[in-house]
């Protein structure tokens, strides 16, 4: 075998361990993990190699790798893991790390770290602060009302220029990181790799794959999580086609909120909004529940998951509180939820959110250079 | 002085025997409690010792021998210690002695298992074959008598007393419970075989050619059901294509968190059995590290190595399937050196499982106390000495080595009060 010089990047082994992988070093190279994997090629399988990449410090043949991506954390590996070492949640570290590592400001090492967490909200609270405090909104009753008298969220928090302004500019700024550092990641896996075939095809595979949710169901011990991702997944692609329509109404045709119950683009919105708690307490659920055989999770998934959480029950509370006209509540609660969802997609770049990004081209790249079938 | 001369050794394997016959030489009074109704435990079942590969039956009949010429030694067998009460130099022993149903008088003439009409499954050799319910444990079992497993008995028959031309047979035993008085006591129960089917991905009891080291051990034995010819249980093919699989269970926090020490070094032995038999035959290793220190167990390794048709392959199993035609047994493994995920076709998988501390079956004992992976918790009780794989996995050397040394515990233990 030729000679290879390694050098060892010892803070990278120290980012992964605080990062969810604590049990890193207890991995003894078996590949128990590698043969209970429904996921894996069979050629230069994961996740073993992926151990002892990452507790040797090789973080360069760790986070340019698709494999990382391809791994969907089913836990079977941890499950079966003879050491404890969980090599699920070694990854999922280690996908954290991908995600700073290819994003291109500062605010990647903030999202992953508790300290900053509330640095990170304050953004948004003052930003809307900003837009109705000088208004003297604070005192609620100053706030007009619709010809009804019943609340309106759009008089307290116009749609133009403050929200779709400020969510404008969010989407954008995520864009133009997502951009970049896909980019980045794509000009390294392609080191040293050949495609084959056409990029078109890979691409429609790989959506059509998504769709169905297929690698999913390879998993054993945390089954379940299929139909509770599912749920999520549709649930955002329901709220995506709820905000189009919103634009289209409001610029469109002028048709201003709020709109009647029986409306298509609330009949959607609610449906999709239901779907989303229904998942998202699913996949809490699953988590808690497996806990045991897959490992607790780290700051970095939970962060993700309440968010999720706070913006679905904020949410749905600002449209029960509006239709039962309790002032004094449903202000508050849909302040907080501008907030969330700010924070959802200001920050996707950089959240566990960026997983759908990075993910998907892995899986894109991995079919191109035949690495997946 | 103790008020007791005795000792009582609590199991009648390799480590209870060694200690035995050394606490007896010395002149104490030995009494031997064993749960079978035969002496040699695990080392009884074994083909071959490694690394010299001689048969163990034979130091097992020198122990048997000096035993037999010394008066010092009272042996119960289908005995169970219930409590130990009291403190050093003068211990309160209870013991359930089960009845065998038959008496001294017995000559081992096989007349009473020829007349029984009930059979038993083959404890001694893992369920492979059957045996009357009038049996004798093994060829060579000492004590040299039959066992009635009333269990498997026909109601009201007795057709072996009717059988016995000895008056050797008595269906009207009961069991009993003694009170032995003794000033030390060593804890010599031994270790089993750690339950396969526990590790459900590697199917033993799903798939019928998965078979344990230890069934290995009887099914390579002369005395064994096949009388040492190694043949798969589903259908007696010659197993001329075998891989064992290592750490079947032992360093595995589900499992056994501890390595058992003797598992390569077995497989490397039970590897050679094969090799031996069939001159055509090709074995696999598939192990995490593969464990043999010292300077002989190396050299056997390196034997082992410069055996071109046994293969080492580093990379654990941990996916065994059956091929439903063939009923070859289908492994999945990560050949770690070459880095691919393959499946591979076998005759017949060993599962190199561990020794679990026989610690289990004796709870009931107080005052001494165990470690979380259920070995006993040395020097926890004065007087009381585990000895061998009670306290860590160790080979048969290692054990008689550390009975020698608890006798002189022991007698030390009788002299200080």
């Amino acid at each position: 075998m030729a000679e290879q010089v390694i050098s060892p990047d010892l803070k990278f082994v120290e980012d992964v361990i605080a990062s969810g992988g604590g049990d890193l070093k207890k991995c003894y190279q078996c590949a128990t993990c590698t043969v209970v994997c429904n996921v894996t090629p069979d050629n230069k399988p994961f996740p073993r190699k992926e151990m002892i990449y990452a507790q040797w410090g090789i973080k360069d043949k760790l986070i340019s790798n698709p494999d990382i991506w391809l791994c969907h954390q089913c836990s079977d590996c941890t499950a079966y893991c003879p050491r404890g070492a969980k090599p699920g949640e070694v990854l999922g570290a280690v996908r954290k790390l991908a995600i700073q590592h290819y994003s291109p400001t500062p605010l990647s090492k903030m999202v992953g770290d508790p300290k900053y967490l509330l640095i990170l909200f304050a953004i948004p609270v003052l930003l809307f602060l900003s837009y109705i405090v000088p208004k003297g909104y604070l005192d609620f009753s100053a706030i007009p009302r619709g010809e009804d008298g019943g609340i309106v969220y759009s008089k307290f928090m116009p749609v133009f220029p403050q929200i779709d302004v400020t969510f404008g500019a969010a989407a954008f700024f995520a864009v133009v990181c997502f951009v970049l550092g896909i980019k980045r990641y794509w000009t390294d896996m392609n080191k040293g790799v050949s495609a084959q075939g056409n990029i078109a095809d890979s691409i429609k595979a790989t959506i059509s794959e998504i769709l169905a949710h297929k690698r999913f169901e390879k998993c054993n011990v945390t089954k379940d999580r299929k139909t509770a991702h599912l749920l999520v997944f549709y649930a955002f692609i329901g709220l995506a086609i709820t905000t189009t329509l919103a634009i289209v109404y409001l610029y469109g045709f002028h048709y201003e909120s709020p709109y009647p119950l029986y409306d298509p683009l609330k009949l959607i919105g609610n449906i999709s909004a239901l779907a989303l708690l229904y998942g998202i307490t699913s996949v809490t659920g699953n988590r808690l529940k497996n806990a045991e055989k897959a490992g607790k999770g780290s700051y970095f998934d939970w962060l993700f998951i309440t968010v999720i959480y706070a913006i679905v029950v904020t949410g749905i509370l600002s449209e029960l509180l509006r239709l039962a006209n309790i002032a004094l509540l449903a202000y508050p609660i849909y302040f907080a939820h501008l907030v969330f969802v700010f924070f959802l997609f200001a920050y996707a770049p950089f959240s566990k959110m960026a997983h759908m990004v990075y993910r998907a081209t892995a899986i894109v790249f991995a079919k191109h250079t035949g690495r997946d079938k | 002085m103790a008020e007791s001369n005795t000792v009582v050794i609590i199991g009648g394997g390799f480590s209870g025997l060694t200690a035995a016959v050394e606490a007896a030489e010395a002149e104490k009074d030995v009494i031997v409690i064993e749960k079978n109704p035969y002496l040699g435990g695990r080392v009884a079942q074994l083909n071959k010792y490694f690394w010299k590969l001689c048969p163990p039956t034979c130091g097992l009949e020198i122990q048997f021998k000096r035993i037999k010429n010394n008066a010092g030694v009272k042996i119960y067998t289908l005995a169970e210690v219930q409590d130990i009460k009291g403190e050093e130099g003068n211990f309160d022993v209870s013991v359930k002695v089960n009845p065998r149903y038959v008496n001294e008088k017995c000559v081992a003439c096989d007349a009473c298992a020829q007349a029984c009409p009930s059979y038993r499954d083959n404890t001694f050799n893992f369920g492979m074959d059957k045996t009357k319910a009038a049996y004798l444990p093994f060829n060579q079992a000492f004590p040299m008598q039959y066992v009635i497993d009333r269990n498997s008995c026909a109601p009201n028959c007795k057709a072996c007393a009717d059988a016995c031309k000895y008056n050797a047979i008595d269906l009207s035993m009961k069991p009993e419970t003694i009170n032995i008085k003794a000033g030390a006591v060593i804890m010599a129960m031994g270790w089993n075989p750690y339950d396969a089917s526990k590790i459900d991905n590697l199917s033993f009891g799903k798939v019928q050619n998965v078979i344990t080291n230890m069934m290995m051990e009887r099914l390579s034995a002369p005395n064994g059901p096949t009388q040492g010819k190694i043949i798969r249980p589903s259908d007696g093919k010659e197993v001329k294509n075998i891989a064992f699989v290592q750490c079947a269970g032992s360093r595995d926090e589900n499992h056994l968190p501890f390595c058992s020490y003797i598992c390569c070094l077995a497989s490397l032995k039970q590897a050679m059995y094969v090799r031996e038999q069939y001159p055509d035959s090709k074995v696999r290793i598939f192990y995490i590290d593969l464990r043999t220190p010292g300077l002989y167990e190396h050299r056997f390794l390196k034997k082992a190595m410069d055996d071109p048709d046994i293969t080492l392959t580093k990379g654990k199993v941990a996916g065994i399937n059956e091929d439903p035609e063939t009923k070859d047994v289908i492994v999945e493994v990560e050949d770690i050196f070459s880095g691919s995920k393959t499946k591979l076709k076998f005759d017949m998988v060993v599962l190199a499982t561990g020794m679990e501390p026989a610690t289990k079956t004796f709870q009931t004992i107080k005052n001494v106390s165990y470690t979380s992976d259920g070995f006993v918790d040395t020097g926890a009780k004065k007087g009381i000495y585990p000895v061998g794989t009670l306290k860590n996995p160790v080979d048969v050397v290692r054990s008689a080595q550390d009975a020698t040394s608890a006798v002189i515990k022991g007698i030390q233990s009788l002299r200080r009060i």
